[in-house]
């Protein structure tokens, strides 16, 4: 009998951690699971069709060529395999990155400003991003300096944040309410003056390029892409990882954090440097892709609850699965034509939206802040 | 331990707020601050929690001065439950008391037990799964409590603990922070219940600490007229007790 062997709560301790630990591992390894089987899909999923076992045969010969498949017996066409390893294989980690990256974001905000409905758009950050984006696209690299799209997404995102941040502070405090209506604000700011240059800009094909892209699309992605989101989301997630525990103690509240031992200010900052660089980056890649920050993480706290050791992976892990399914839909539903992420985003993003209005605790959330 | 204040004086925004304070709170005092709305007590003790740092004057605790300790060892010497309700994510009460251990190095393993015990203490064993936003002003502020005693400090610090409370939690939230015999330090509303909780009382008016010492001496009708600007009168009136076997 296992009944006799098992104790009340009060003598277990505070948790009954056991189970809760192990559930949690177990979602984790079922979400990377997801990951993978999302990714093999992606890969094979396209105008040219590629079946599953030749997607994974293609991609297994070019990792380690000889070992994983049959002895070699190469069962595709030259021309799958430059499609599959060229152009899909990269587009789907891209995927996978932005995802990850831009959910991780998300659930950093929302505990930054301690207001479920934060998201890298609410709060302005994307906007900027793409104004620096849109300056190098239209006026050129050389207008600006020699700045790379990355660096001058990042200098918008950090432009925006840093401007939110002081309209936001009264007093030495931060007013999440102040911090979310100054964000909306800029956010606006900023798509009026892309919006400018974009009127400016005298070839309408360029602009058009660009307003595509604004509403985020994979559709560029190529390997030398992915090592600089791959090196700043890896290590923007591991810092974020082990600083779990002042991170809770924020988005318990600025005074509880003081009170709790966390240097609020310098981590503030340090955490608004890392969110726009985060953004800067994946915005370069990727243009702007709404509703995945705000959508993803609370997902992944009605799954594990509001403890980020737990939110973070998991938000990082659902964001790159949802991701993947959202840019397969994207290329597949409208076929040959591509749609812009947002729109297919919006569709999963604007019900959830309103779903969470409606949700007693927000509406507690929105007038106490 | 020993809170320890000299001359501090904090001004917000320009605004001078509070005036040369001098304070102090020898270990296992409980020591009120009473005085009328805006005169300063909830700004002084944010000073020393660090939330504020003060324009002018000294404060140490244990003989540093917290304003030059880093901000962990700081909060290992001082635990606060202040007015601000924690977060609008849904945070367990299990979850909140862990933040007491922030302060604190990498999850040890002594952590859990710690903080099961504080929630015991406060007499909510059984709630470690609950959502904290779910739960009466009561609980929640005893969940804080246990919280500021898994942080393990010979100081605590209180703003207004027992607003938002009725009577009966009033009490029992007094009760037992002066059962834990720790230094606290308590800005408190009721004149009635600082008198009867408080080894001393510091009364602020207008930024100014005008008078201290133990109640029965500090809380006359002169003092009180001149500070709150009423007139106080003894009277018979209903003593609110606590019964023993409640909880």
């Amino acid at each position: 009998m296992t009944g006799a062997t098992r104790q009340s709560p009060a003598q277990t301790g505070i948790v009954p951690k056991r189970r809760r630990v192990s559930g949690f591992l177990l979602l984790i390894a079922v979400l990377a699971v997801a990951v993978v089987a999302s990714t093999w899909l992606a890969v094979s999923i396209g105008a040219v069709h590629v079946a599953l076992p030749q997607a994974w045969g293609i991609v297994a010969d070019r990792l380690l060529p000889g070992v994983l498949t049959d002895g070699g017996a190469r069962t595709w066409t030259p021309v799958q395999e430059q499609i599959v390893w060229e152009f899909r294989l990269p587009r789907a980690l891209l995927a996978l990155l932005v995802g990850a990256g831009l959910s991780v974001v998300g659930a950093v905000l929302q505990a930054l400003v301690r207001n479920p409905l934060a998201d890298p758009f609410l709060l302005g950050i994307s906007s900027g991003a793409s104004f620096g984006a849109v300056l190098v696209l239209i006026l050129g690299a050389s207008a600006l300096g020699g700045l790379s799209l990355s660096a001058a997404a990042f200098a918008g995102s950090l432009l925006s944040l840093a401007l939110v941040y002081t309209l936001a502070q009264r007093s030495g405090r931060l007013s999440p309410s102040r911090l979310v209506l100054a964000g909306v604000a800029l956010a606006y700011l900023f798509q009026a003056a892309y919006s400018f240059v974009l009127q400016l800009a005298q070839s309408g094909r360029a602009a058009q390029q660009v307003l595509f892209w604004l509403m985020g699309s994979l559709g560029g992605a190529r390997w030398h892409m992915l090592p600089l989101p791959a090196v700043v989301l890896a290590a923007g997630v591991t810092y974020l990882l082990l600083q779990h525990r002042p991170l809770n103690a924020l988005a318990a509240g600025e005074e509880t954090a003081v009170s709790l031992g966390v240097n609020v200010h310098r981590f503030r900052l340090i955490l608004f440097v890392l969110t726009s660089l985060l953004v800067g980056v994946l915005v370069a890649t990727s243009g702007a892709i709404a509703f995945v920050g705000l959508i993803v993480p609370h997902a992944a706290r009605l799954l594990v609850g509001a403890d980020h050791r737990r939110v973070l992976p998991v938000s990082a892990l659902l964001g790159a699965v949802f991701l993947q399914f959202v840019d397969i839909a994207a290329r597949t539903v409208n076929a040959p034509q591509e749609l812009a992420l947002s729109i297919v985003t919006a569709l999963f993003g604007v019900p959830f939206f309103l779903w969470l209005l409606r949700r007693r605790s927000v509406d507690r959330a929105v007038s106490v802040t | 331990m020993k809170l320890d204040l000299r001359g501090v004086s904090v001004t917000l925004d320009g605004h001078p707020i509070v005036h040369e304070a001098d304070l102090v709170v020898d270990d296992g005092e409980f020591v009120g601050l009473v005085g009328p709305n805006g005169c300063g007590k909830s700004t002084l003790l944010r000073s020393i929690y660090r939330a504020l740092r003060p324009a002018a004057g000294l404060i140490t605790v244990d003989g540093d001065d917290v304003h030059r300790l880093p901000a962990r060892q700081a909060a290992r010497r001082t635990a606060v439950v202040a007015q601000e309700t924690p977060s609008d994510l849904d945070f367990t009460v299990a979850e909140i008391v862990f933040m007491g251990r922030t302060p604190y190095r990498a999850d040890a393993a002594g952590d859990e037990e710690l903080c099961a015990r504080a929630l015991e203490r406060v007499g909510l064993a059984g709630a470690t799964e609950r959502i904290f936003a779910t739960l009466s002003g009561g609980e929640k502020q005893r969940v804080l409590l246990a919280r500021a005693l898994a942080q393990q400090t010979r100081l605590l610090l209180l703003d207004e603990p027992t607003s938002h409370l009725d009577i009966r939690h009033q009490l029992e939230i007094l009760h037992l922070v002066r059962e834990l015999g720790i230094a606290t330090l308590a800005v408190l509303h009721d004149l009635n219940q600082a008198a009867a909780f408080c080894d001393r009382l510091y009364v602020m008016n207008a930024g100014r600490i005008v008078a201290d010492g133990p109640p029965e001496q500090v809380l006359t009708p002169d003092l009180i007229c001149q500070v709150y600007g009423v007139r106080a009168v003894h009277r018979t009136q209903l003593v609110f007790e606590r019964l023993k076997e409640e909880r």
